[in-house]
């Protein structure tokens, strides 16, 4: 059985299968980006000011980020003019260009994909930011792990229903060993065995309470008033031989003191809070949801704890202010209310160490949005190193700050109280950063999908072309009417994202 | 061998996909400038809706060389501009519509005579 | 295949070898034959009928009797879990059954088997073509459809149980449900929209490919004109299926962020679970979520009942022996249906304090697409006017279908309208609605496309005896479960309440008829109320969970019909038992792989029954005696164009 037009285009229609099939595709796939705009539109647009987090958000509006985008926007309008010569190519029977053309279009897919690689990683792990009580923001590096909450545990309670006890992942060094209450001669080596144990209980238990049901309701259709209430212990305790050393997630984590921590599934563990702050290094402060008549009395200035920062955030906002105000004047207007809440008047660079008077002359007369804010960090480093010496604050758990931020920066305590949200520079930092992960990642996946279709035609094609290269030059075409709509999408995607 | 004969020239082709691909280097480029030079950044200092407007409009351009030409779109079959007809016009209203379903142009008169009124709760920056 | 190239020669030789060697599993499990898939979607989307019809039993089952235990299932092992300690439905079951029943009646039931099944194997068949465009393609729409049903199946066996945050999975309920557990992942609310996007995947496969058979393979003189409507309501199904899931893939993609990612897409600033903050950026909206989800979820009921109509306008021709009245309007009213499905759809969402605007917009656009709907109705019923009607099986569920359709769409109208809208959202009256058009409406709809195309399938007829025996009480029951709600409904019930509205003392205790009355005898007679009393509003529920359960009786027949019948069914006469017209019937039956022993050509319209002056009171399509002219030829060409 041989099904009609795979290769010759029915008369009336003038097309043939796989390209009808590949349009109508494209259309779904229009729908479904479009979908995705009209989310980044209804959400940006619905942004109320001062409340939600502002598009855009956080490092992204000053990083070179835009380089990247931009390199990438070049490697897919490349790859997309070389995959219609390769299609030509084809068609004129050229069997070697063909192959040149296509192996230079999985090229620049791959070049894609590593950019976005080193994209992704700088935002996921060199990047954080935390939220403070009065939505003051800070920008820069927590140092690696001090955003778990540092506990030693001794006393695990937990039930023995539902998902897998929280602190079981949590625990970072487990060789003391554990027992059961109650049962002291059941002992477990690790945190590993306790989890078996807790998988063997779960459906003991579950059938006791099967059981015990059961009983109740042959007890109840006898007599209701006698009928003893089904008890069945789904608890379980688990005494530690000594202190368990755990960094618990505080996403998981509903409240903890000093001497506990409850988790939201139910487990609640004893023993003894290590550590309570976040260290963290500061590169910027983000005044963005802070009315401009509090931003002078933030707590963000307290925990910093240097004036010398402070004077150069406000140094920098009014040279801002005085560059946006002149603006302003000549065209007869004021200042819109709007201005004074966006990033250009309440996103600073800072430096612990006062070194506020450098700041700002480099970009006084640059009307653009971007800052060079590499220069400052340039800049100012020096300055530390000659200043600075190694702060105290600077535990041992900070290799990682010093990895990104060089030897001088200085790491401050952020007290878990003060915090309202913290995070690394991924999706759920804010929506601007959760859609543009969300539509990256997607055209990522086209991306690769994509160029994993066109290297087969070019590595299996070989066949075709000898029997039939009119079946292959359609082929690619369909394949190449796929890649040219994921450039599509990128050349939307790169001013969305990057840029405005 | 069905077909393999039939090599045609290409070579006018050939010269558009240059003409394009260079200009939409040249496009993207300026849309880098938007955000990175001086003078071509429209409107007050920094990204504004102005930019957007030209980002987007950049764009646009950009995506109808790239679905003309290269897609072919500029001589398809009558079947699929009809199709993509639809599809346009059913992603406008998905976004149209979806924009529009917060809006009240009755209630809202009301709104904007109260915000006139004054109760304004922000201040401007004191620059001291 | 009738070309005598050499290489269509191998081809055909080659087929003819797999045709009888080609090892089962090639045959009947990984087959690309659109007609063993269409009977593999068939069957799935039967048990998971079976599955979801019984969830709702047993939802029944709470709303009717909330003090007392559930019979029979509180010792099987899983229920053994979920039931309270007295053996009741808790309201956490309720919920996971609401949601599932909802999800597997829709997603996994009725399109799979409308669209997946009829489609499949009645589409190439009526236009000519020896399979689908993309028959690969074809396999792997059916087999992400299994994936995506298994782990919805899974994801009741998962410790938090299946999704509970109903079928609409409305953030940021569903984004917040079950986030205590340590792993996310495996949690019935992320199983339900991986399960989802699986779904959607499957669906848009096979929309492009129904699409592209429909246009591309159409047989010699099979002009658009001469479409029969099953395939025109296909065309228009497809188009609904690839154009409205796509933003349902968005936000199921952003659900799935929001739970697994953390981010906020559908979660507002300063949300509070369970009195506290909740741990996420904000700014996101629940109203994006509505939108993207009614965008698809309104085409959705289209493609619930444009296949029904579908089957229905097929088999009424046939049994009335008269053509089809209106077809052309017919297939121009289902387009403009189908145009008009994509902008109606916040009339689901008039309480979510839309402007008045668009609310206007939106209640014009639904009062129009009920003329597209009337237009379909009335055509059909015009068409049996005259007619000599035979009431076999099939026609018999035709016939029922028209007036439960009518009834569904015109309770619709009051829904269509915002103010009443207002009073009557979210209560059984939406419930009863829906129902009428989606169970007594489609289900028979489908019941019928079974009875009607199974000669085809198998070579034997479907019992008659049976057939009564499954329609009459499946008829009485569907109206004695959904007619009552309306009137619990106008009271105000709500569809959500695990107990059937005992906590809601002043609606449900409303009187329905005075004691001593006919309607209160009768109720007696049945021991839903004490002698002597009043009938309640509330009381309306015991009676309609009877119904239900009987309507589960009602199936039997129907179950033992469709397997007995493949062994002990009277052999069908010849390949057209039912004297029909469209191509389907001139296929040997059970059609080979490849369907047509010779090319296929069509010469007339589909449905010429009772021509005048004809030989028989049918004049089939493939009946030749007219060979194609040049001038008919250059006709399809310019329609095509048109």
């Amino acid at each position: 059985m041989e099904i009609p037009y795979e290769v010759t285009p029915r008369r009336d229609t003038g097309l043939f299968n796989a390209k009808l099939g590949i349009w109508l595709f494209l259309a779904s796939e229009v729908m479904l980006f479009g979908g995705l705009f009209s989310a980044y539109v209804f959400l940006r647009v619905g942004v109320q000011e001062g409340v939600d987090t502002p598009w855009p958000w956080g490092i992204n509006v000053h990083k070179d980020f835009v380089y990247l985008g931009f390199l990438n926007t070049l490697v897919l309008i490349l790859s997309s003019v070389w995959v219609v010569f390769a299609w030509v190519a084809l068609k004129e029977r050229n069997w070697r260009k063909f192959q040149l053309y296509m192996y230079g279009v999985v090229a620049c897919a791959m070049i894609f994909m590593v950019v976005k690689g080193i994209e992704y990683n700088s935002k996921l792990n060199h990047h954080h930011g935390i939220k403070l009580t009065d939505n003051s923001v800070m920008e820069g590096t927590i140092v690696h792990g001090t955003d778990k909450i540092d506990f030693t545990g001794t006393k695990f309670t937990f039930n023995l229903q539902g998902g897998l006890p929280g602190f079981i992942k949590d625990i970072t060094k487990d060789d003391v060993g554990f027992s059961l209450e109650g049962e002291e001669s059941v002992e477990f080596a690790n945190a590993a065995e306790v989890k078996a144990w807790f998988l063997k209980s779960r459906s003991k238990v579950a059938n006791e309470l099967a059981l015990e049901r059961k009983r109740y309701r042959s007890e109840l259709a006898v007599d209701r008033d006698s009928a003893k209430p089904v008890s069945v212990n789904t608890k379980a305790t688990v005494i530690a031989k000594g202190p368990i050393q755990m960094k618990a997630n505080p996403r998981k984590v509903v409240a903890h003191s000093a001497t506990s921590l409850s988790y939201k599934d139910g487990t609640s563990v004893e023993g003894k809070l290590v550590r309570d702050a976040v260290e963290f290094v500061v590169h910027e402060v983000d005044m963005q949801l802070v009315l401009p008549q509090n931003q002078r009395t933030s707590i963000v200035w307290d925990v910093i704890g240097d004036e010398g920062a402070k004077k150069q955030f406000f140094d920098a906002q009014k040279l801002r202010y005085d560059e946006l105000a002149e603006y302003y004047e000549k065209r007869g207007k004021t200042i819109p209310l709007s201005t004074m809440r966006g990033y250009i008047l309440n996103l600073h660079p800072v430096h612990i160490g006062g070194h506020g008077d450098d700041h700002g002359d480099g970009d006084h007369k640059e009307h653009g949005k971007e800052k060079k804010d590499g220069d400052h960090h340039a800049g100012v480093s020096t300055h530390l190193s000659e200043a600075i010496p190694t702060a105290d604050t600077e535990s041992a758990g900070s290799e990682e700050g010093h990895e990104h931020g060089g030897h001088d920066e200085h790491t401050i305590s952020v007290p878990r109280d003060k915090i309202k949200f913290m995070g690394n520079h991924g999706p759920r930092y804010g929506n601007y950063y959760a859609i543009y992960f969300t539509m990256t990642a997607l055209h990522g996946l086209h991306v690769v999908g994509g160029a994993l279709v066109l290297l087969f035609m070019v590595v299996f094609g070989k066949k075709l072309y000898l029997k039939n290269p009119e079946h292959l030059a359609n082929r690619v075409e369909v394949g190449g009417l796929f890649w040219h709509f994921v450039d599509l999408v990128w050349i939307f995607l790169f001013p969305l994202m990057y840029l405005l | 061998m069905a077909g393999s004969t039939t090599s045609t020239d290409f070579t006018k082709e050939k010269s558009a996909y240059k003409v394009v691909m260079w200009s939409l280097f040249v496009c993207t480029f300026i849309t880098l400038g938007l955000g990175k030079l001086d003078f071509l950044d429209f409107g007050p200092p920094g990204a504004d809706w102005v930019d957007i407007l030209v980002g987007i409009s950049l764009a646009g351009v950009k995506a109808s060389l790239v679905s003309l030409i290269f897609m072919h779109l500029n001589h398809e079959k009558g079947l699929i501009y009809k199709m993509l007809l639809f599809t346009l016009a059913f992603f406008i209203s998905l976004m149209g519509l979806t924009l529009f379903a917060g809006s009240d142009p009755i209630v809202e008169q009301y709104e904007t005579l109260q915000t006139t009124k004054g109760n304004l709760t922000e201040t401007p920056v004191t620059n001291d | 295949m009738s070309d005598a190239t050499t290489a269509d020669g191998h081809d055909h030789a080659h087929d003819e070898h797999e045709h009888h060697d080609a090892p089962f599993w090639r045959k009947y499990i990984f087959s690309t034959d659109h007609k063993v898939i269409g009977i593999q979607y068939g069957f799935t989307s039967l048990l998971f009928l079976a599955l979801g019809f019984f969830l709702m039993m047993v939802m029944r089952w709470s709303i009717a009797y909330p003090d007392r235990a559930v019979p029979m299932l509180a010792d099987w092992p899983w229920f053994q879990a979920w039931l309270d300690d007295e053996g009741k439905v808790t309201g956490d079951l309720y919920n996971m059954f609401g949601a599932m029943h909802g999800t597997i009646m829709v997603f996994l039931g009725i399109v799979p088997l409308a669209f997946g099944a009829f489609g499949n194997y009645v589409t190439p068949l009526q236009i000519g073509a020896p399979d689908m465009a993309f028959p690969r393609l074809n396999m792997a729409s059916y087999w992400f459809f299994l994936i995506g049903g298994v782990l919805m199946f899974v994801s009741f066996f998962l410790p938090s149980g299946a999704a509970k945050a109903g079928w609409t999975n409305y953030s940021p309920l569903a984004t917040t449900t079950d986030l205590h557990y340590s792993d996310l992942f495996w949690t019935g609310q992320t199983q339900w929209i991986l399960g989802m996007v699986f779904l959607i995947s499957s669906s848009l496969l096979g929309a492009v490919n129904f699409i592209c058979t429909i246009i591309n393979l159409r047989c010699k003189g099979m002009t658009w004109m001469r479409l029969p409507f099953f395939v025109w309501a296909m065309l228009v199904t497809g188009f609904l299926l690839l154009l409205a899931f796509p933003p349902l893939e968005v936000a199921a993609i952003m659900q799935l962020m929001d739970r697994l990612g953390g981010t906020s897409f559908f979660v507002p600033t300063g949300l509070n679970v369970g009195g506290m903050a909740f741990d996420a950026a904000g700014g996101g909206s629940p109203l994006l979520y509505q939108h993207l989800f009614w965008f698809l979820a309104h085409p959705e009921v289209y493609v619930l009942i444009l296949p029904a109509i579908a089957i229905v306008s097929e088999i009424i021709p046939c049994n009335t022996r008269k053509p089809l009245w209106g077809y052309k309007t017919m297939v121009y009213a289902v387009m403009v249906l189908g145009f008009l499905a994509f902008i109606v759809w916040a009339h689901h969402m008039y309480i979510t304090g839309m402007g008045t605007a668009i609310s206007t917009f939106f209640q014009i656009t639904t009062v129009l697409i009920s003329v597209p709907s009337v237009i379909l109705i009335t055509s059909l019923l015009i068409s049996m006017w005259g007619g000599s009607i035979r009431f076999n099986v099939p026609m018999l569920f035709a016939t029922a279908f028209i007036p439960m359709f009518g009834i569904g769409g015109l309770t619709g109208l009051p829904l269509a309208f915002s103010l009443p809208d207002l009073h009557l959202h979210d209560t059984y009256y939406v419930i009863a609605h829906f129902h009428y058009v989606v169970a007594p409406g489609t289900i028979f709809g489908l019941f019928a496309g079974i009875y009607h195309w199974y000669p085809k399938m198998t070579n034997r007829m479907m019992s008659t005896k049976l057939g009564h025996l499954h329609f009459w009480p499946s008829l009485i029951c569907m109206n004695g479960i959904f007619l009552p709600m309306f009137f619990q409904g106008m009271a105000g019930f709500h569809r959500r309440a695990f107990d059937g509205g005992m906590a809601y003392e002043q609606i449900s205790s409303q009187l329905f008829a005075e004691a001593g009355t006919i309607t209160a005898k009768m109720f007696e007679l049945l021991h839903v109320i004490e002698p002597g009393a009043a009938v309640k509003l509330i009381d309306l529920n015991i009676v309609t969970s009877g119904f239900a359960w009987m309507l589960a009786i009602a199936q039997v027949p129907f179950i033992i019909n469709l397997f007995g019948s493949v062994f002990w069914g009277k052999k069908a006469e010849g390949i057209n038992p039912w004297g029909a017209t469209t191509l389907e019937w001139s296929t040997p039956t059970p059609p080979p792989h490849g369907n047509f022993e010779s090319e296929p050509v069509a010469y007339r319209g589909p449905y010429e029954y009772s021509v005048p002056g004809a030989d028989s009171d049918f004049t089939a399509q493939f009946d030749g005696e007219a060979p194609v002219t040049d001038a008919e030829v250059e006709d399809e060409v310019s329609e095509s164009h048109a």
